[in-house]
């Protein structure tokens, strides 16, 4: 007996879903439980239904797929379905079971979804080869344009040029923005690597500020600097914050 | 460049023969009226040597045209020519008293005075051939100048248009394959919308196709294309936009730029109505004013929506592509205020 499996649909053109639910009708096993048209209905979809498999396009309205994802605390199997190609790499990062390329034909959907069945009887087994492929695929990290938050059930979307600078907190980040406070699961090495490095600096082990907000710089004790902010928020800069300091100003 | 700037046509020739004339009658007024030279000696004088210095001025183009300036030092130059001149004066004024004597037996009185004249003759030999030669110089400068600045024209307009051929609209695969993908679930669901469907991309691809070959069209054509462009969006957002047009009948036929519009539209469908949750109106305008026709595009966009914004690589192509077909700036007005994002475009009429 095959197990059930709960999938959602979530694409912004409703003849793309269509086809989906047409290639589905054969699988008795498989339940389509809802369908979405944009990023934050599927984040509510998913955080309430759990769906086990989710077909995600990547260009949405307000979120993006990957955007979607960031903001899940469990993430079920996803099969992306999306017309551009340049995403594939990304694609494996966030451990997607496949990645079909619109238009697909049924054959190869069919070979998705066999992988779905394969990848629940033996999970996690590939993802440290994939981790591995990834880190030799040596590409230059894609900058951020936004960084999208959830707070309960609230989400928020964070143009970079807002955000005025983020500390460390354990495992998360705290991102100070003109439009409030946030928290974001990643790690400071994460937006070192993804912020525009002629707009963000990492001054410090905890810290990482817009230089669009700064104020001054003053000598603080003997030999070390300390930033002071538009908000006076007054930060501490350490020896290599201050060469990278010296070289962008 | 290599042709005789003389003998090349018949008006040069007999430009120069009429100077000449015009020297060879002067000369002889002054050896008649002036030194009362017997006529025999005096036309004999006259006519010989500057019959000569008429042929030999044609000939110092091969020495101007083979001792060029671009090959030779200036050293060079200056000493073949001194004694160019001095060799083509000796041979001239040998030649010439030869000649006379031949035709009219030279006496004492004619021999006094073409001694005494030598010393002129000889120089004026050496100067008529520096005056002549110098004339080949510029002849030949005034040519290659002419030329180079024909050639520049040539590969500014190579240059131009291969710019205007990289400026010009792309066709978005992503556009292409979203709608490969609709067609697709339409033949499942709805055949009949599948095959409208796939004739309208059909009609889109071979316009687009097409203006690959030329510059421009009339704006009907460029509405045409639009209105074929926006119904395939159409099928694929169902109604998340509407499309109304506000144009002036004049404007219908005149040319622009080919798939102009294209690019503005996409910019709207992708920013405007991708991001969108609601509806987004999309409006295009044209009239007459001031002997431009101004062509507006507007749409309204959720002015929530944040980053994204897009390289605006379009719009910068379409200025550059405007400034390099109307050879003006500011053909182009960007507007975006609270939640309108308008682009104004103004084609000259002339």
């Amino acid at each position: 007996m095959e197990k059930e499996i709960n999938a959602l649909i979530v694409d912004d053109e409703h003849l793309a879903r269509e086809i989906v639910k047409k290639y589905l009708e054969k699988y008795q096993n498989i339940n389509i439980i809802g369908e979405c048209s944009n990023g934050f209905d599927a984040v509510k979809e998913i955080t309430e239904k759990k769906p086990d498999l989710v077909f995600l396009d990547i260009q949405m309205p307000k979120l993006n797929g990957f955007e979607m994802l960031e903001l899940l605390d469990e993430q079920p199997a996803i099969i992306f379905t999306t017309a551009f190609d340049n995403y594939a790499i990304k694609a494996f990062e966030v451990n997607a079971v496949d990645y079909l390329l619109k238009p697909f034909s049924e054959e190869r959907f069919n070979e998705a979804l066999n992988r779905v069945v394969e990848r629940t009887q033996q999970k996690n087994i590939n993802k440290e080869n994939v981790d591995k492929l990834i880190e030799h695929h040596d590409q230059q990290p894609e900058l951020l344009e936004r960084v999208v938050v959830k707070d309960g059930s609230k989400i928020s979307i964070i143009p970079v040029e807002t955000l005025k600078w983020l500390e460390a907190q354990d495992d998360y980040v705290r991102i100070h923005s003109e439009g409030g406070r946030f928290m974001k699961k990643k790690t400071m090495k994460f937006f070192e690597d993804h912020l525009n490095p002629n707009m963000f600096i990492r001054i410090h082990r905890s810290s990482i500020i817009n230089i669009n907000s700064i104020k001054q710089m003053e000598l603080y004790e003997k030999d070390s600097y300390r930033v002071i902010l538009k908000d006076d928020t007054k930060l501490p800069v350490s020896k290599t914050g201050l060469q990278r300091l010296k070289e962008i100003l | 460049m290599s042709a005789h700037p003389i003998l090349k046509n018949t008006k040069n020739l007999i430009l120069y023969l009429i100077v000449w004339f015009g020297i060879i009658a002067s000369y002889q007024a002054v050896l008649t009226f002036g030194i009362r030279l017997e006529l025999k000696y005096a036309l004999a004088d006259n006519l010989i040597s500057n019959i000569l210095l008429l042929g030999l001025g044609l000939s110092f183009w091969y020495s101007a045209k083979y001792i060029s300036f671009e090959n030779n030092s200036v050293i060079k130059i200056f000493l073949s020519h001194i004694f160019g001149g001095i060799f083509i004066s000796v041979l001239w004024l040998v030649i010439s008293y030869y000649l006379i004597n031949s035709l009219v037996t030279i006496d004492e009185v004619y021999s006094e005075f073409f001694l005494n004249t030598l010393p002129w003759k000889f120089l004026i030999g050496v100067l008529y051939y520096f005056l002549v030669t110098a004339f080949y110089y510029l002849v030949i400068y005034y040519s290659s100048y002419q030329e180079r600045i024909i050639k520049e024209a040539e590969l500014k307009n190579l240059v131009t248009q291969a710019e205007l051929k990289s400026l010009k609209f792309q066709i978005n695969p992503h556009f292409i394959f979203n709608s490969l993908n609709s067609m697709s679930a339409l033949t499942v669901i709805n055949p009949d919308k599948a095959r409208s469907m796939i004739l309208k991309l059909a009609d889109f691809l071979r316009y687009t196709l097409a203006s690959n070959e030329r510059q421009t069209t009339n704006l009907s054509e460029e509405l045409k294309n639009i209105r074929l462009y926006l119904e395939i969006e159409k099928i694929r957002f169902e109604d998340k936009f509407e499309f109304a047009e506000d144009i002036e009948n004049e404007c219908l036929r005149i040319k622009v730029p080919s798939m102009i519009l294209q690019p503005l539209f996409e910019n709207a469908i992708k920013h405007a109505v991708y991001e969108a949750l609601e509806k987004v109106t999309l409006n295009i305008s044209a009239r007459i004013k001031n002997g431009f026709m101004e062509i507006r595009v507007e749409n309204n966009f959720d002015g929530n929506v944040s980053g994204k914004s897009g390289t605006g690589i379009g719009l910068t192509n379409i200025k550059n592509r405007l400034e390099l077909i109307y050879n003006s700036k500011n053909l182009i007005d960007i507007r975006k205020e609270k939640n309108i994002f308008a682009v104004s475009l103004y084609i000259p009429i002339n």
